[in-house]
């Protein structure tokens, strides 16, 4: 398939492109180069210090912990939320009865403000909270849990927020993804005699690709990137204990640590980049086309 | 197809992690939503129009009330348009202002985070000789470096130890707990009675720096701290700070307190008092002032933190002072906003309002309210006052706030609290270039 005739000329290109530079290529650069120095609120120069600020980043307790804190909620929420979108869009795309309110009712919460999240879940997740109620009233007793309050498992707890808010967004994706999948290929299979595991495994898995990709993209970097969750659940709290790159690069600027906070900002979009671009260039070789 | 829509796809990712570099990079760059200077003219006559810049959270400020600022207008035809700023980004907002030179006329902050946050020496000018200066009772609350840099018509700071309720003292006939046993003991008391002795909303962790920071001041002379400040001493130097903090502990580890003291907020403080669920809390007397807004029948005192030996209610310095930055564009009719609020007639008149100790010679004081006499007596009379740990404080406290959590998570003892607060503190005294570090 060839394009015939180009109807526009590329320079039409050029009025957003500039306005794209100026507002944000422009600003990355200059804070790329904020990044080497020792910019400070209370200092009238600015110097040149080199890596300093990046060594100070990878010997800072604080700083190593919202680093290990930030690939273990990017870690858990790309898995889970894909995880489950996939199985919640599997068997939503099943000719159920009430398919269309279900769908409704899983998307339902990723359209909610993340501040009413926080106030839905900080009571419910408190030691007396709903959450260990209703553990205790089934008799898990040993599962109750200080989910917002204990050092070991706030961050979990977060993600698995995260998760329950955004599922049914990646779900939508899935579900698009499903549908444009043609019922030919399972009517063969099944002739074939495969069974319904085989013909996800080789049939819908593959030709969902495009779909998982964008989907794996889209939550690696928002994961990466993650500040609202744990700005509004817990501040980073309790302590430092759920510290992640965004509530870090907060408490770095409001120290007055302009040029470490531009640092570590640095840091986090060269993370960014670093695993989200090769990742792409990987799972885009393993896509099918029908 | 296919390539383009490959290379597409990762264009898109770049863009996106571009775009969140270019976030970043600009939060030092942001705030700037008031461009505009007004409609100002520039010859006398003409309305001028002048800015004031003020946290959301202090909208209660005598200087922002409506009528103040009419009046003001209709005398000296100058409109004050006030820059409402989100309480949690205040700093970071004004930091950014004063950086880019967008900077407001007036300000509102508090003088003692001004010289922390806002680099008070170099962005603010000095009011030394102002005609309201002669008229003070006390410069020191308004001063900094040895200049008058805020102005203020009250001297009234906020005093901070044990928030509690008479009533319940007085119907489990309780007396007020001047050593730590004694404390203990009182908890005993009403913990028996079915009342939680203590409220500890330790979510806010600055909440969780009350008992220290007046325990802290309790335990050394004010000197010590300068010693501190020029590095010749340690936070990890005196045992009674240790001591302190592992107070504060035992009352929550006794079972005295909330069940969930990292999950409970400041906000819910009030509530819990009116609805008599505790007894004390570790605060400021401003706590006492807004349960009695709600429900002026419940009647609460202040009392010393009862740490160490012979223990003195914290004086936190005074706050919410007006400030004029050197970049102002109309400095001079900013000064006069001050000049008529110094004004005796105006200056009685909030006093009397607010019921403020007042801070002008030719003002009086108004009868004050129950609980504040009562602190007057009892403590700022006999001179049984010392300053509380953050008034000698020239960088952010908020990671000792943050290790005070930790403690109450589990995750750090007394001595580790200390041991990493004396770190960060070092390091951020020497990022300040402080003399010493």
């Amino acid at each position: 398939m060839k394009i015939q005739k180009r109807l526009y000329s590329y320079y039409l290109i050029w009025p957003a492109l500039l306005i794209y530079s100026i507002f944000f290529v422009l600003p990355a650069l200059i804070g790329l180069y904020y990044s080497f120095t020792d910019w400070r609120l209370d200092r009238l120069e600015i110097n040149f210090v080199g890596w300093d600020n990046f060594t100070r980043i990878f010997t800072d307790d604080t700083l190593l912990l919202a680093l290990k804190n930030t690939f273990i909620f990017a870690v858990a929420t790309v898995v889970g939320k894909n995880v489950l979108g996939i199985a919640l869009a599997v068997a939503l795309n099943m000719r159920l009865k009430t398919r269309n309110l279900l769908r409704a009712i899983f998307y339902s919460p990723s359209i909610l403000s993340i501040l009413v999240i926080g106030i839905v879940f900080t009571p419910l997740l408190r030691t007396e909270g709903a959450v260990n109620r209703i553990l205790e009233s089934i008799g898990l007793h040993g599962l109750s849990q200080a989910w917002l309050t204990d050092p070991s498992i706030v961050i979990w707890t977060i993600a698995a927020v995260s998760i329950w808010q955004t599922t049914g967004f990646q779900m939508a994706i899935y579900l698009a993804g499903l549908q444009s999948i043609s019922k030919d290929y399972y009517e063969a299979a099944t002739i074939d005699g495969a069974t319904s595991w085989k013909s996800f495994r080789h049939i819908t898995l593959p030709l969902l690709l495009p779909a998982i990709n964008i989907n794996v993209m889209l939550t690696l970097i928002g994961g990466l990137k993650v500040f609202s969750e744990v700005f509004i659940l817990t501040g980073g709290g309790p302590g430092n204990a759920s510290q992640v790159f965004g509530t870090i690069i907060l408490r770095t600027f409001g120290e007055g640590s302009w040029g470490l906070g531009t640092a570590i900002n640095t840091l986090l979009f060269a993370f960014v980049a670093v695993i989200s671009i090769p990742l792409l260039i990987f799972m885009r070789r393993k896509e099918v086309s029908e | 197809m296919k390539p383009i829509k490959k290379w597409s796809g990762i264009a898109l990712t770049g863009l996106l992690s571009v775009s969140l570099a270019a976030c970043g990079s600009g939060s030092g760059n942001t705030g700037n939503t008031t461009g505009d200077k007004g409609d100002s003219a520039s010859a006398g006559g003409k309305k001028v129009t002048i800015e004031l810049a003020i946290s959301k959270s202090s909208q209660d400020s005598p200087f922002i009330d409506e009528t103040l600022l009419d009046n003001f207008e209709k005398e000296t035809n100058i409109h004050i348009n006030l820059q409402l700023l989100p309480a949690e980004q205040t700093a970071t907002v004004l930091q950014t202002k004063l950086a880019v030179n967008e900077t407001p006329d007036l300000v509102q902050y508090n003088l003692a985070s001004a010289t922390t946050d806002l680099n008070l020496e170099r962005n603010f000018e000095i009011l030394d000789d102002e005609a309201w200066v002669s008229r003070l009772e006390n410069k020191d609350v308004l001063s900094a470096y040895g200049h008058v840099y805020s102005f203020h018509i009250s001297q009234d700071t906020g005093m901070q130890g044990v928030v509690y309720n008479k009533d319940m003292f007085e119907e489990y006939g309780l007396e007020i707990p001047t050593t730590f046993e004694e404390f203990l003991a009182v908890c005993e008391t009403l913990k028996s009675n079915g009342i939680t002795p203590v409220f500890m909303p330790y979510k806010d962790n600055w909440a969780a720096n009350i008992w220290p920071a007046a325990a802290f001041a309790n335990a050394v002379e004010p000197s010590w701290f300068d010693q501190l400040n020029a590095n010749e001493v340690k936070w990890t130097d005196v045992p009674e700070f240790v001591t302190a903090l592992e107070q504060q502990y035992e009352v929550y580890e006794k079972g005295y307190t909330n069940a969930d003291v990292l999950a409970d907020s400041y906000d819910m403080a009030v509530g819990k008092f009116l609805n008599k669920e505790v007894a004390m809390m570790f605060m400021g007397d401003w706590l006492i002032e807004s349960v009695a807004e709600k429900d002026p029948s419940i009647s609460l005192g202040l009392f010393a933190i009862p740490s160490g030996d012979d223990p003195k209610i914290g004086a936190s310095p005074l706050g919410g002072q007006l400030f004029i930055p050197k970049e102002a564009k109309y400095k001079e009719e900013a000064k006069k906003f001050l000049d008529y609020v110094a004004s005796q007639e105006v200056a009685q008149q909030i006093v009397d309002e607010r019921a403020y100790v007042s801070n002008l010679s030719d003002v009086t004081t108004p009868e004050l309210p129950g609980y504040k006499q009562e602190i007057v007596d009892n403590y700022i009379t006999p001179k049984k006052t010392t300053l509380t740990t953050d008034a000698y404080m020239l960088v952010d406290r908020s990671e000792l706030y943050r290790a005070l959590q930790d403690q109450f998570a589990g995750s750090k003892t007394a001595e580790q609290v200390l041991s990493t607060w004396s770190d960060k503190f070092i390091q951020l005294m020497k990022d300040k270039g402080v003399e010493g570090f």
